[in-house]
């Protein structure tokens, strides 16, 4: 008995090592999939089907998947990148969030692949990227800059859209003695700020070009067109157009409040577009398609001293990328690149667009009829330029006393100056340890 | 009994029986203890540690020169200070009052008292947080009762780099009190009811009991709630990442929240962290053994 007992365990043991060799035989490849996705927006199930598809479609292709969203997305691509377990695809920034990857060279450059889908993408998209090569394919084109105008809000309090930041500060005491804020944001994490407010700040009124003096060693952020920019957002708080308690209010609870006529104003990057339209598991909208009608996207009214007028702060979109531990020609990179050029294809990109997760496809001509007003105005918007989303162009190092610095501002704890003296010393930190 | 074993043999078993223990304590704390230290020396920045590939070299004490210089160093440390002082003279002083007043039977219902003021720590810490955060939110429960008194009432209670830290203590103090609360009654209960009975009949009051029995008797649990508050406080991250992320302006950061993000937000700096990791190890230990030092010298006897 006790050997029957013995033999069953040693079997017990050895089967699974049978089984992984019979899948090895079969030819069918694994790939570590690690995606960027948020489970709470509406669009999520239409995210878990583009998925499930996949698998259904490529049986020969084993996905063994993760998805994360926010910081500890970042956090964990930065442990697995350390710990040289990199996933085989990953979810990626075309820089500054995925700066480990590009700086380590830990990813694979696409351009030979892209070679025969040349004409399919929109050509702004499919430009070299960090450290020169294209790491991602891009979903989309992003406006990490958008205002999402309350125009029924404005009308009822006999307000009309402000075109210049004085417009702005005249509505103060008209949205005050209606117990709400001329402006919002979900800044509680420190991006939020520099992101979809400051680097468009940044953009107008200290300029590309002087970002790039700065890199180049020509300027410095301690110079006037830096402080100046930083202090367009230390004059938003003073003059009352937006609270200090901005900080307080976390990314998920942004869009709930703007749904709920708290602010005439709330700023967040286009793709939170995809946060006010109909869920479609449960057929509810944060703001129903009807009233999605009295939402404009817009930008920015025009800041005193600014350079360009009209402009968002753009970057190529998020997309995914391919492991460079993989070898070129290999069936595992053919496997890679099929789930890599799958997720930018006409049929996903079009489902894409109707969840709300982008505005505009990568791939050209990519439509669809069944848009919400929300969605149809992201798909029609266009700023009258755009300027570098400084985390796109700047090392973590660089942008994050930039990150802290706006919210010290805020609370009033810091000059622009002093930010400004911060961020040059890390820049200069940064530099030297290069 | 005399024992019929070779010295040799008994040296072999006793290596044998030991090995195990020293095999798991080596690879689960004294290699990532000495592996952290060697790292804040270094300026690793990822990628291969071993064999002719490493690519790192010795730079001696310059990390910790460099936490030493960040403002935000000492403001997550000054924070973990907070959290600490808070620990050991709100959070036990009131876990061990209420389980002097649950234990002496000075309040009716004393086993719903007891699970009411327990339930908080077996909750998740992500849902506390949240909850807090919530309630906390210049838009959220708080706000609007404020605003039943005085409709013009701004929530600003983060707002103030000072005070921003307040919220947290609150929920810490709400969270983890249940915990030193069933510790000192565990304890009290240990406590011989006959001893007490016979202080009673020598006509003691409540007060010389508490401080001449009780208080004597617990001094070496108090020893043991006051390490595990001190190490509790300097290792203090789930709650406040979730609650906050250590922000606004990392006024509410603390040294674990402080080493996280530079081990992993943006460009990871694992040096710099290690070299944290190391001041939060060291600070722990000279912490624990003054700690110790004042039980001996003022610690009663059990």
């Amino acid at each position: 008995m006790k050997r029957f007992v013995l033999v069953l365990m040693v079997l017990a043991m050895v089967a699974p090592l049978f089984a992984v060799g019979e899948k090895e035989v079969s030819g069918k490849v694994t790939l570590r999939v690690l995606h960027y996705a948020d489970a709470t927006t509406p669009g999520y199930s239409v995210e878990k089907k583009i998925w499930d598809d996949f698998r259904a479609a490529n049986p020969d292709i084993e996905l063994v998947y993760e998805e994360l969203f926010n910081e500890p997305f970042h956090q964990k691509v930065e442990a697995y990148a350390a710990a040289g377990k990199l996933p085989d695809v990953m979810y990626m920034w075309p820089s500054g969030r995925s700066s480990t990857l590009y700086n380590k060279k830990l990813i694979k450059d696409l351009s030979p692949l892209l070679a025969s889908t040349k004409g399919k993408y929109l050509p702004t998209t499919v430009v070299p990227q960090m450290g020169s090569i294209i790491g991602e394919l891009p979903l989309t084109i992003t406006n990490s800059h958008m205002v999402y105008l309350n125009t029924k809000l404005l009308a009822q309090l006999g307000l009309s859209e402000p075109k210049t930041y004085a417009d702005l500060v005249a509505m103060v005491p008209v949205a005050k003695a209606a117990g709400i804020e001329v402006v919002l944001m979900a800044a509680k994490d420190d991006w939020v700020m520099q992101s979809c407010l400051f680097s468009m700040i940044s953009g107008r009124v200290a300029g590309d070009k002087f970002i790039d003096d700065v890199l180049a060693g020509k300027a410095k952020f301690t110079d006037k067109p830096f402080v100046d920019a930083l202090t367009v957002v230390a004059n938003m708080v003073k003059d009352g157009v937006m609270p200090k308690n901005v900080l307080q209010i976390s990314y998920g609870e942004g869009p709930a409040l703007f749904a709920a006529g708290k602010c005439l104003m709330y700023i967040d990057g286009d793709w939170r577009a995809g946060a006010f339209i109909t869920d479609p598991t449960t057929g509810k909208a944060l703001i129903s398609p009807t009233d999605q009608k009295n939402v404009k996207l817009t930008v920015f009214p025009a800041i005193p001293g600014e350079k360009i007028s009209g402009s968002s702060s753009t970057i190529v979109g998020t997309g995914f990328g391919m492991n460079a531990n993989i070898k070129s020609g290999s069936k595992e990179e053919a496997a890679a690149w099929k789930l890599i050029s799958y997720m930018t294809s006409p049929a996903v990109a079009k489902q894409r667009l109707e969840t709300g997760a982008f505005g505009r496809a990568s791939w050209i001509g990519v439509t669809s009829d069944k848009l919400e007003p929300i969605q149809q105005a992201n798909a029609a918007f266009s700023a009258a330029a755009g300027s570098y989303v400084l985390d796109g162009v700047l090392d973590a190092k660089v942008y994050t006393p930039i990150n802290i610095g706006l919210q010290e501002i805020v609370l009033g704890i810091k000059t622009p100056a002093q930010v400004a003296a911060d961020t040059q010393k890390a820049f200069e930190d940064w530099k030297a340890n290069k | 009994m005399k024992s019929h074993t070779r010295p040799d043999e008994r040296l072999r078993a006793y290596f044998l029986l030991v090995l195990p223990a020293v095999t798991i304590y080596f690879a689960v704390i004294a290699f990532p203890t000495i592996f952290s230290i060697t790292l804040s020396l270094t300026d690793y920045s990822g990628g291969i540690v071993f064999g002719d590939r490493a690519d790192w070299s010795f730079v001696g004490f310059k990390h910790y020169f460099r936490m030493f210089r960040d403002q935000y160093f000492w403001i997550a440390f000054k924070n973990n200070i907070w959290i600490m002082l808070m620990s050991l003279f709100i959070q036990i002083p009131l876990g061990f009052t209420l389980a002097y007043t649950i234990f002496r039977k000075l309040i009716v219902g004393r086993e719903f008292f007891q699970t009411i003021i327990y339930m908080p720590t077996i909750i998740s810490c992500i849902v506390v947080a949240v909850l807090w955060q919530t309630f906390f939110s210049p838009y959220g429960p708080i706000t609007d009762f404020m605003r039943l008194f005085n409709p013009l009432w701004e929530n600003n209670l983060a707002n103030d780099p000072n005070l921003a830290i307040l919220p947290v203590l609150f929920v810490m103090v709400w969270y983890y009190t249940g915990m030193y609360l069933i510790i000192f009654l565990a304890n009290l209960q240990k406590i011989d009811s006959q001893i007490l009975e016979a202080a009673q009949i020598d006509g003691a009051n409540e007060r010389q009991m508490l401080f001449n029995i009780i208080l004597p008797a617990l001094s070496g649990v108090v020893v043991v709630t006051a390490i595990l508050a001190i190490s509790g406080s300097l290792k203090s991250f789930d709650l406040i990442f979730a609650m906050t992320s250590g922000n606004p302006a990392r006024r509410t950061s603390v040294l674990a929240l402080y080493m996280y993000d530079n081990a992993f937000k943006g460009s990871p700096d694992y040096p710099l962290a290690n070299a944290i990791s190391t001041f939060m190890v060291a600070v722990s230990f000279a912490l624990i053994l003054v700690t110790k030092k004042l039980e001996n010298r003022f610690g009663g006897k059990e």
